[in-house]
């Protein structure tokens, strides 16, 4: 397969199977309507016949299948009914782990026989496939599926080679005549020191039982004793069945395994080559013309964006040097040329903000990516759970850096997991309680100032406060006093800890061993926070707020014992003046009483021994910066303002440093440090210059 | 030993003692320059510098040497040194020239109070005798 081709059919590949995904589920909650079969039928084709062009022959049968089932419906000779869709997930699902192993390994290593088996018989089982000729059914039903595995047959499955058309009107040929036509495949055992040899009888005697139309590797290379590969293709015709055929095969020395795949006797797919060679010759992209012609998108890589993203950084962090020589320059001299270096700073301003602005929405992706993804999954999750439950999905169009949609994957998935699972009431208890039936679940994204924030809410059974105190008592979590005086707030939060889990019993959808922490922990490392909000027997409410992007963060510029520190704007909650009087001990610690609220204090010059009156002026600055549902306020010297910060990393010698996210060049040229307030919250840490 | 003797070395001293580093081996010597301490690492490892515009960490070998700190002075650098993929500038008190050895012997176990595994061994200049740095080693210090 070549390298360039095959990048941009796996990119397609995961469109049309998303695209798959959803339809199916359309079809599933809608019944057949005309047009959504219409989508279903195109996308199976267009992956038919690209399929076809990358030579995957295995992908192309099962996508074969599929559109002809959907043919039937499409031409109401099929209803839709459950199993139908049941058999079509099954088939996204080996496609989609078709593509996975492609992604990884160059070739396909799933089994698909029993699938294209399942789906044949179910084309057939109405009686109305006019397409399938009686006489490739016996054929069929010769195939021991289970004797494959037997041979442990997936190990040296090879994807089947394209055929030529010369080679598919032989085929052709071969099935008017009656004779059955299969492709085999046949693993030489690795200690066999005669391969070629070996190769050449085992060719030698197909060529006796019947025709052999294709032989990779060729007879020609045989002769010669070279062997590419201990795995042998043929096209084979004859009159065998399949049982007696791979019988005789496997009674050959040196024979590790054989598999037989029935070559369909099919009119239609006669004319795939010619559409292929049309395909490919319009650059393999050419999907659905109608769309083609009037999108005007390039398909880019992630590498050079992300470039470009480093090169913009590096503009910003000139821009503001420039901006500072601009400022010592106007102290200094009133000429006329400082001025002129003034207007070309401004204008440098604005055109790097500009530039920073496109590069970084080139980044962005819908979250609708990501979104896409739900709804099957919930299906099958509500399914095995045995719960009823409506999606809700808002929002999908809120656009976030394509690198966050990734990492936000993972956490998301989980926490629709949870809610599914202990979130959501079984359909009886519901009805029991006077709630609908059907449970709700919501997923939201919005822009929220220059965050994303992203929702996930269901109208569940709620988190009870007193299990959760009761469950962190029994673990040793925390002691009895320290249960008594947590807020309700503060123990719903309690979930966040390491190593706290609700669960009764473990079930198969969540509990595996990944906690909320992990959660948490995921989202604050992209710079983002996570709040509950819940209701005993009304729903819970996760909310997640994210930067816009990684690279490039708004930052609170601090000072601290004469070193420029930076707190990133996205876990800062707000900024109060208070006075020393203000600050309480509570057990010998520094706290602030904010709205009912008790925050602890960390003197940031000197966390142990912390003075509140250095300074000696009135009024103290506290950043009041938030972890989750934790909050707490540091104390510094100075603030100096907010500006866009470049994040840049300390280098593979230093490596990561406890407490420090990375660090990045301010407008004078000095390096300046960027906090990870997670690491302020964590007893140990604390800043040891 | 014989290709060791035409190399090249740039030699800079640390109180009354004289060290060496191949030529090949550095990118450039610089002046000092302001400093961002980082907390929580080794004691040796001074911060980071604005390499024109890359984020270069410091060393000071005196710390690595267990010498007592010293304010730096108008004679102080930074000798700017390519290791494997990573940039590292090593703080040193003076650089004093480009110089060749005449002879090489291996490292004695201690090089005045200095663990013997820190040098590639004792460059002979005429009388002067000077330890050439093995930066693998001095580099990947462990404590």
């Amino acid at each position: 397969m070549l390298a360039e081709y095959k990048e941009v059919f796996l990119e397609e590949l995961e469109e049309q199977l998303q695209l798959m995904d959803e339809v199916i589920l359309q079809l599933e909650q809608c019944g057949d309507s005309g047009e959504v079969v219409q989508t279903l039928f195109r996308a199976a084709h267009t992956l038919k016949g690209s399929s076809a062009a990358m030579g995957l022959g295995e992908m192309q049968r099962l996508t074969h299948q599929m559109e002809h089932l959907l043919d039937q419906v499409r031409s109401k000779k099929r209803s839709v009914t459950p199993p139908l869709i049941d058999l079509l997930f099954k088939s996204m699902d080996i496609l989609k782990q078709m593509k996975l192993d492609m992604e990884q390994h160059d070739a396909s290593f799933v089994d698909i026989t029993s699938c294209l088996l399942e789906l044949e018989a179910f084309g057939r089982s109405s009686g109305e496939s006019p397409s399938e000729p009686p006489s490739e059914s016996s054929g069929d039903k010769a195939i021991p599926t289970d004797d494959e595995a037997a041979f442990g047959a997936d190990s040296f499955r090879r994807p089947l080679p394209e055929q030529t058309l010369s080679t598919r009107l032989k085929v052709q040929e071969m099935q008017e005549k009656g004779k059955r036509v299969y492709w085999i495949q046949i693993g030489i055992a690795p200690e066999c020191v005669i391969q070629g040899a070996r190769a050449y009888v085992i060719h030698s005697m197909l060529t006796e039982w019947g025709d052999v139309l294709m032989a990779s590797p060729e007879a020609e290379s045989l002769d010669e004793g070279y062997v590419e590969s201990l795995v042998l293709t043929f096209l084979f015709a004859g009159n065998l069945e399949a049982e007696e055929l791979k019988a005789r095969l496997t009674r050959l020395v040196d024979v590790a395994g054989v598999h037989l795949v029935p070559e369909p006797f099919d009119r239609e797919d006669m004319t795939i080559p010619a559409a292929v060679a049309v395909e490919k010759t319009a650059g393999q992209s050419g999907t659905q013309p109608v769309e083609k012609s009037k999108s005007t998108t390039i398909r880019v890589s992630v590498d050079r964006l992300d470039h470009l993203m480093n090169l913009v950084g590096e503009l910003v962090i000139d821009q503001t040097r420039i901006e500072q020589i601009e400022r010592k320059q106007r102290q200094r001299f009133q000429d006329e040329s400082v001025s002129e270096l003034g207007h070309v700073s401004d204008h440098i301003h604005r055109i790097i903000s500009d530039l920073q602005e496109s590069v970084m929405k080139a980044r962005m992706l819908p979250i609708e990516q990501l979104f896409n993804r739900f709804p099957r999954m919930i299906r099958d999750l509500s399914r095995s759970l045995g719960k009823e439950l409506d999606l809700v999905m808002e929002g999908k169009e809120t656009e976030l850096d394509r690198t966050l949609i990734e990492e936000i994957a993972d956490p998301l998935i989980h926490l629709i997991r949870n809610a599914v699972d202990h979130g959501l009431e079984s359909p009886e208890l519901r009805e029991k309680l006077g709630k609908s039936r059907k449970g709700t679940l919501t997923i939201r994204a919005a822009h929220e100032d220059n965050q994303v924030v992203i929702y996930v809410e269901d109208d569940g059974k709620g988190i009870d406060a007193a299990k959760i105190k009761a469950s962190a008592l029994r673990k040793g979590m925390i002691r009895e006093e320290e249960a008594e005086l947590l807020s309700e707030r503060e123990a719903v939060n309690l979930i966040f800890r390491p190593g706290f889990s609700t669960a009764q019993s473990v079930s198969d959808v969540s509990g595996r061993g990944v906690g909320m922490d992990i959660v948490r922990s995921h989202i604050e490392k992209l710079n983002g926070l996570i709040d509950i909000e819940t209701s005993p027997g009304q729903g819970t409410r996760f909310k997640i707020r994210l930067p816009l992007t990684l690279a490039i963060i708004s930052g609170l510029l601090v000072k601290v014992m004469n070193q420029t520190l930076i707190v990133p704007m996205s876990s800062i909650a707000e900024i109060v003046r208070v006075t020393a009087q203000d600050i309480k001990n509570v057990h010998g610690r520094p706290v602030i009483v904010l709205r009912k609220q008790v925050i602890p204090v960390v003197d940031m010059n000197d966390p142990v021994h912390p003075d509140f009156h250095r300074t000696g002026k009135n009024h103290i600055p506290l950043i009041i910066v938030g972890l989750a549902e934790k909050r707490l306020a540091l104390v510094v010297d100075e603030l100096i303002g907010n500006q866009e910060i470049v994040i840049k990393s300390l280098g593979s010698y230093i490596g990561k440093v406890d407490g420090i996210a990375g660090a990045t060049i301010l407008g004078d040229g000095n390096v300046a440090l960027i906090l990870e307030i997670s690491a302020l919250f964590n007893p140990t840490g604390g800043y040891k210059f | 030993m014989q290709a060791a003797v035409q190399e090249q070395y740039v030699e800079f001293g640390i109180e009354n003692e004289q060290y060496a580093i191949r030529i090949q081996e550095i990118h450039e010597i610089i002046k000092m320059q302001d400093i961002t301490q980082i907390p929580n690492v080794k004691p040796y490892v001074k911060g980071v510098i604005n390499l024109r515009g890359k984020i270069v960490p410091v060393l000071s070998l005196r710390a690595m040497f267990e010498m007592a700190d010293k304010p730096y002075s108008k004679t102080s650098r930074i000798v700017v040194v390519h290791h494997r993929e990573d940039t590292v500038g090593i703080i040193v008190d003076r650089v004093s020239k480009v110089t060749t050895f005449t002879d090489i012997q291996p490292p004695p176990d201690r090089v005045g109070g200095i663990d013997g595994n820190f040098f590639v061994g004792i460059g002979l200049n005429g009388s002067a005798l000077v330890g050439i740095l093995k930066l693998d080693e001095v580099l990947l210090h462990e404590e």
